[in-house]
């Protein structure tokens, strides 16, 4: 450089330092200065590009979300049992209410009387001017939102919106409510198949990512990209509305007529699928307002409890509202839970039908096997003697008297032969120390002994009580699953509650087929034990289950609750009452438990699963199985409890009558003395038992007395059967049938004193009161 | 190139000549920069005034009378400049008081920076050429005698207290720091002693850290400057919005008028940030080939000052170049977060019609001072 510099013409040495002086600015700021910049553009532009680029593109873009609708749950024949709609949520700008000037009380009052919400509240929802949003009222429907929307219209309101939002509906109401669960305010599945499912059915949200200048305003260059929303898929569950309805009825029945006071659960499995067809649980509630306590003593009690903390001052105050808060989320939750598949309950001797499996299985016992029990047995191990339910024993038992008995003492017996490690075995084979694996959250897998204590060779104490199925627990479910695995040829199957997921255009994207885990007893085994727990309703415990022309098979149980003590510490001898019926027997379809928790004392029935949860589960039975298609089958000696319809003889000759009726179980007495039919009791249509006999008039017509119909409980089905035929009345036998002397009608429709016309049928119910199991 | 002489002066032909570089660099980087003022501004044109080619239409006007100007300057006779040195000095002092005068002062976020007579200017502008003209005048008079503090320092360090005192007033530190560093600049050329630069580098540092220990604004910024993302929405908003746009240039940019940012996401985008904007649709090509104009500019500003046989105009040519130099360093330093956030145009390319007026009134003393070159160069 410094030879291109030429000599300086100005005058002085002051020059020189000017010139060496210019040039070292020029260095500094003709080059060095610009090194710095250049490395930090480096920096920025190629190092950091791809990330400042995103960062930019984020700050660029505006996302809008699409919510799709949420996917419909069906029930099996695709009946809606949880469907969305749209509905809109009433929204308020109260910056834009207080800048723009409004009438704002004005405006509070009328959407107060609109949306019939509190005005003092939307006041302050207003009063929130730095917020731009403010939902004044969620889920709004068709009707109320047109009305705010005319509102804003006629008045001019601004600062006043609507926005889209869903809403959904449960048309059946508290029909399998804790199965379907809920959907909470901001549409998610917050329990249930609604929780299990709730990413298929949610769907995927759209997106619109479009390019936006800042204060939204638009670029004029394109770039919007559009994710399209996957609309929620929808559920076909195994469900059966009719099957469930069905269950649901007959288990409020029940819970009335034997006074229940903790509630029942029930569930029907399809023995060979493992399809669930329906399960409850009472007491329920309604999903559409899921918040609300639907139980009317509960509710009132809480209120109540509201009322006095309201009422205290203070910190005293506070207590009791804490409380109140706390007794009021554990009663939604006690009513949210589907106990079917979240608690284990001790099956007690529905469980024999197990532990009788597995012996035979492994040989342990055979049919020939015989038991005594004298009321009572001492068990290695075991303080106190085991007493039989029956005290005066059962004497000697076959394998089949023991199981249709549900003698405790043999069956601590068949426990000890098979011993404890075997019996362990098997409760895993069953699934029984597992959970079952159906497609809901919070499944319980059950309590139970380890295989140690089982098998201490010093101790049958536990084996025994467990072979009877006490000190144990299990949920419903598994106990379900293990009765299908005995009666159905021996394979463990997979539950299932969802059978099929259906995107937007029906096409299935899932499917749950029947899955076998594994094979659990032989065929064989399988085959012996239907005969046994056939023989259970049919001889047994179970009588009251008997449905005329079907072949029922089932296991009753009773247990105490072992974990349940009242505030002294003591015990509760609250009892769960239980059944469990497969059917029919010589092809098992379907099983169906249900559990009675807590039965009062004071009905007067005996408290056990035969008095109790036999009788229910017919009462299920036999709407279920005719509406399944599953035929009744009357064998000759069960012919006089088939249902015959009247066929119309008016107008008939004596000879035309025998004709029409020839085919049918039915004879006719005939009246008068004309040539022909004038008139018929019961009339044409009427459903009447077999083997009864019509009246027919040829020229008189019948009386139109009525008659009063006579009181036929405790009576016994022959002496029931002469009584109301005396009077001109058919009887309709329901339940269980021998001739047993403990066999005796326990109820009657109509009720004994109503006034009936001759030929109404009198439905009574006989049930066998030694089912004391 | 006819206008390049210089008529009246009975010299050689060479001498007479204006600088053809120079001048071509000036309007090289005022058309790019008035390119980049459309681009820039577009947006925000049409989102403030409806009129997308608003702002364009403003400076494209004062870059023609700016052009006017400079060639108007460099056929002024260089001796003249000397003076109406302390005359320039002089007003700009007085307009740096009229700034505190209601009615002509114009605040703006709390500080007042404007002069509004029918056209709006920042004194401190003038101010810049003040004393740039009269520490010139003052060192090439002085001579020798500049090693001494009564003609070294005192007259230099009065004239400059005066003019950071006014400043501070305002207050306006970018323009204190650029008018310090260049009077700095010129006392350095001046031939002052070392030692007094230490000096006046502690006095600088002290009143640095008394503003910064005050915890005013300034404290902030240097907050944001060290991390931007501290305060996303606030402080660091302005430097994250202009990261954003330098960064998404990458080596060769989104193109002439593709970039994004300027859709009011990057405040100031035609103003004191168009760099940012220039480097996101130019990427780093067009951000290198700027600078390097500029640093061309600068060395042959330089260049010129060393080739001119005056004192005075040599120092004046020197100071305005330093000036430039100061201003494009300080900007893209801010822009780039190399340093903290202050109010910096660009030279040439910020949007602002009497700035721009004033620095091609600049470059035109230099290709007036040009004239008195040593060396012919076409």
């Amino acid at each position: 450089m410094k030879s291109h510099i030429p000599k300086p013409r100005m005058p002085g040495g002051a020059n020189r330092i000017i010139l060496r002086r210019t040039a070292v600015l020029m260095a500094l700021f003709g080059v060095l200065v610009f090194v710095p910049l250049a490395g930090k553009l480096i920096q920025l532009q190629i190092l950091r590009h791809e990330e400042l680029g995103r960062m930019a593109a984020d700050n660029q873009t505006r996302t809008s979300s699409i919510t799709p609708a949420r996917g419909t749950i069906y029930d099996r024949n695709m009946n809606v049992l949880a469907v969305s709609a749209d509905v809109e949520n009433v929204c308020i700008d109260p910056n834009e209410l207080a800048l723009s000037g409004q009438d704002t009380d004005a405006i509070a009052e009328s959407l107060s009387s609109l949306l019939n919400v509190d005005k003092g509240w939307i006041l302050q929802r207003m009063e929130d001017t730095g917020y731009r949003y403010q939902i004044v009222k969620r889920k709004v429907e068709q009707e109320e939102a047109s009305a705010v929307r005319a509102y804003i219209a006629r008045q001019n309101i601004t600062g006043v919106y609507l926005e889209p939002d869903t809403k959904r509906y449960y048309p059946e109401g508290t029909l399998a409510a804790q199965l379907l669960g809920f959907v909470g305010s901001d549409n998610t599945g917050l329990d249930g198949v609604e929780a299990a499912w709730d990413e298929a059915l949610t769907g995927a949200a759209g997106r619109i990512i479009s390019a936006k200048g800042n204060y939204g305003s638009a670029m004029p260059y394109h770039h919007e990209t559009y994710y399209d929303p996957v609309r929620g898929s929808s559920l076909v569950l195994t469900i059966d509305e009719t099957v469930q309805q069905m269950l649901e009825k007959e288990m409020r029945e029940a819970v009335a007529q034997y006074d229940v006071r903790n509630g029942a659960f029930g569930v029907i499995m399809d023995v060979n699928t493992g399809e669930i067809l329906a399960m409850a649980t009472l007491g329920a509630y309604d999903p559409n307002r899921y918040a609300e306590i639907l139980d009317l003593g509960t509710r009132q009690t809480l209120e109540e409890q509201h009322r006095l903390a309201l009422l205290a001052e203070g910190e005293e105050r506070d207590r009791l509202l804490a409380e109140y808060s706390t007794a009021l989320a554990e009663a939604r939750l006690a009513q949210w839970r589907n106990r079917v598949i979240a608690d284990g309950y001790e099956p007690g001797s529905t469980f024999k039908s197990i532990t009788l499996a597995a012996a035979l299985e492994e040989g342990a016992v055979s049919l020939s096997d015989g038991f005594y029990c004298s009321g009572s047995t001492s068990i290695k191990g075991r303080s106190k003697p085991l007493h039989c339910w029956k005290s005066a024993g059962h004497g000697q038992q076959t394998t089949a008297e023991a199981l249709q008995n549900s003698c405790n003492v043999a069956f601590a017996n068949i426990g000890i032969r098979l011993g404890g490690e075997k019996l362990y075995e098997y409760v895993q084979k069953f699934g029984l120390t597992e959970k079952t694996g159906i497609e809901l959250y919070g499944e319980a897998s059950g309590i139970f002994f380890d295989e140690a204590t089982l098998s201490n060779p010093d101790s049958y104490a536990s084996l025994a009580s467990a072979a009877f199925g006490q000190t144990f627990k299990i949920t419903p479910l598994q106990l379900v699953r293990a009765v299908a695995a005995v009666v159905n040829g021996g394979y463990l199957l997979e539950p299932h509650v969802v059978y099929q997921v259906l995107d937007d255009d029906g096409n299935v994207l899932e499917q749950h087929d029947r899955t076998v885990i594994r094979q659990v007893i032989s065929r064989q085994t399988s085959r012996t034990m239907c005969g046994l727990l056939e023989s259970v309703v049919s001889q047994g415990t179970a009588k009251n289950a008997q449905i005329a022309g079907y072949r029922i098979g089932g296991k009753t149980g009773t247990s105490e609750k072992i974990d349940v003590f009242d505030e002294n510490g003591n015990m509760v001898e609250d009892k769960i009452v239980s059944f469990i019926g497969i059917a029919p027997m010589d092809d098992p379809k379907i099983v169906a438990l249900v559990a009675l928790d807590t039965p009062s004392t004071e009905t007067g029935y005996y408290i056990s699963g035969g008095q109790m949860g036999a009788p229910t589960v017919r009462d299920v039975l036999s709407g279920v199985l005719p509406y399944l298609g599953i035929k009744p089958d009357y064998s000759e000696e069960a012919a006089n409890r088939a249902e015959v319809s009247v066929p119309d003889l008016t107008g008939m000759t004596e000879q035309e009558a025998e004709t029409a009726l020839s085919e049918l179980p039915l004879t006719f007495r005939r009246e008068g003395s004309r040539e022909r039919i004038t008139d018929q009791v019961p009339a044409a249509g009427a459903v009447i038992p077999g083997n009864s006999e019509i009246l027919v008039y040829f020229g008189d017509t019948q009386s139109d007395e009525t008659v009063l119909v006579p009181d036929v409980t405790g009576r016994s089905a022959q002496e029931a059967n002469e009584i109301l035929t005396a009077q001109g009345l058919y009887m309709k036998i329901v339940g269980a049938e021998g001739a047993e002397h403990t066999i005796v009608a326990v109820r009657q429709t109509p009720a004994a004193g109503t006034a009936a016309e001759p030929g109404t049928v009198v439905s009574v119910e006989f049930s066998d009161l030694s089912a004391q199991d | 190139m006819g206008f390049l002489r210089l008529p009246d002066v009975e010299t050689s032909e060479r001498e007479n000549l204006a600088d053809l570089p120079f001048l071509l660099l000036t309007l090289l980087l005022t058309g790019l920069g008035l390119v980049m003022i459309y681009s820039s501004s577009f947006a925000r044109a049409l989102y403030e005034t409806g009129d997308s080619a608003y702002y364009f239409k403003r400076q494209l006007v004062f870059s023609l009378i700016g052009a006017a100007e400079l060639l108007a300057v460099s056929r002024v006779k260089p001796e003249l400049l000397k003076k109406l040195a302390f005359p320039v000095l002089g007003i700009s002092i007085v307009f740096l008081i009229l700034v505190f005068v209601p009615g002509i002062g114009q605040s703006e976020n709390g500080a007042t920076r404007w002069i509004r007579l029918g056209i709006s200017f920042q004194p401190s502008e003038i101010a810049k050429l003040g004393v740039i003209l009269s520490y010139a005048a003052m060192i090439a008079s002085f001579q020798e005698k500049m090693e001494t503090f009564r003609y070294g320092i005192a007259p230099f360090a009065a004239i400059l207290a005066v003019i950071v005192v006014l400043l501070r007033l305002e207050p306006h530190n970018s323009a204190i720091v650029i008018i310090a560093c260049t009077a700095g600049a010129m006392l350095f050329l001046g031939g002052v002693r070392y030692r007094w630069f230490v000096l006046g580098g502690g006095v600088m540092l002290l009143g640095l850290a008394v503003i910064l220990g005050a915890g005013g604004y300034e404290a902030s910024r240097i907050t944001a400057w060290r991390d931007p993302f501290s305060d996303p929405s606030d402080s660091g908003y302005q430097i994250i919005q202009s990261l954003y746009a330098i960064g998404s240039g990458g080596l060769l940019g989104l193109g002439f008028g593709q970039g994004r940012q300027k859709y009011l996401y990057l405040p100031e985008e035609h103003n004191d940030y168009i760099f940012a904007i220039v480097c996101e649709e130019l990427g780093l090509a067009g951000a290198l080939a700027i600078l390097l104009l500029y640093a061309l500019l600068i060395l042959r500003g330089y260049w010129i000052a060393m080739h001119v046989r005056d004192r005075f105009l040599s120092l004046t040519v020197a100071g305005i170049t330093t000036l430039t130099a100061l201003q494009v360093f300080f900007n893209i330093g801010v822009v780039t977060n190399l340093l903290p956030s202050t109010g910096i145009s660009l030279p040439f390319f910020s949007y602002g019609g009497t700035a721009l007026l004033i620095q091609l009134g600049e470059m035109g003393i230099i290709l007036s001072a040009s004239r008195r070159c040593s060396a012919g160069f076409l």
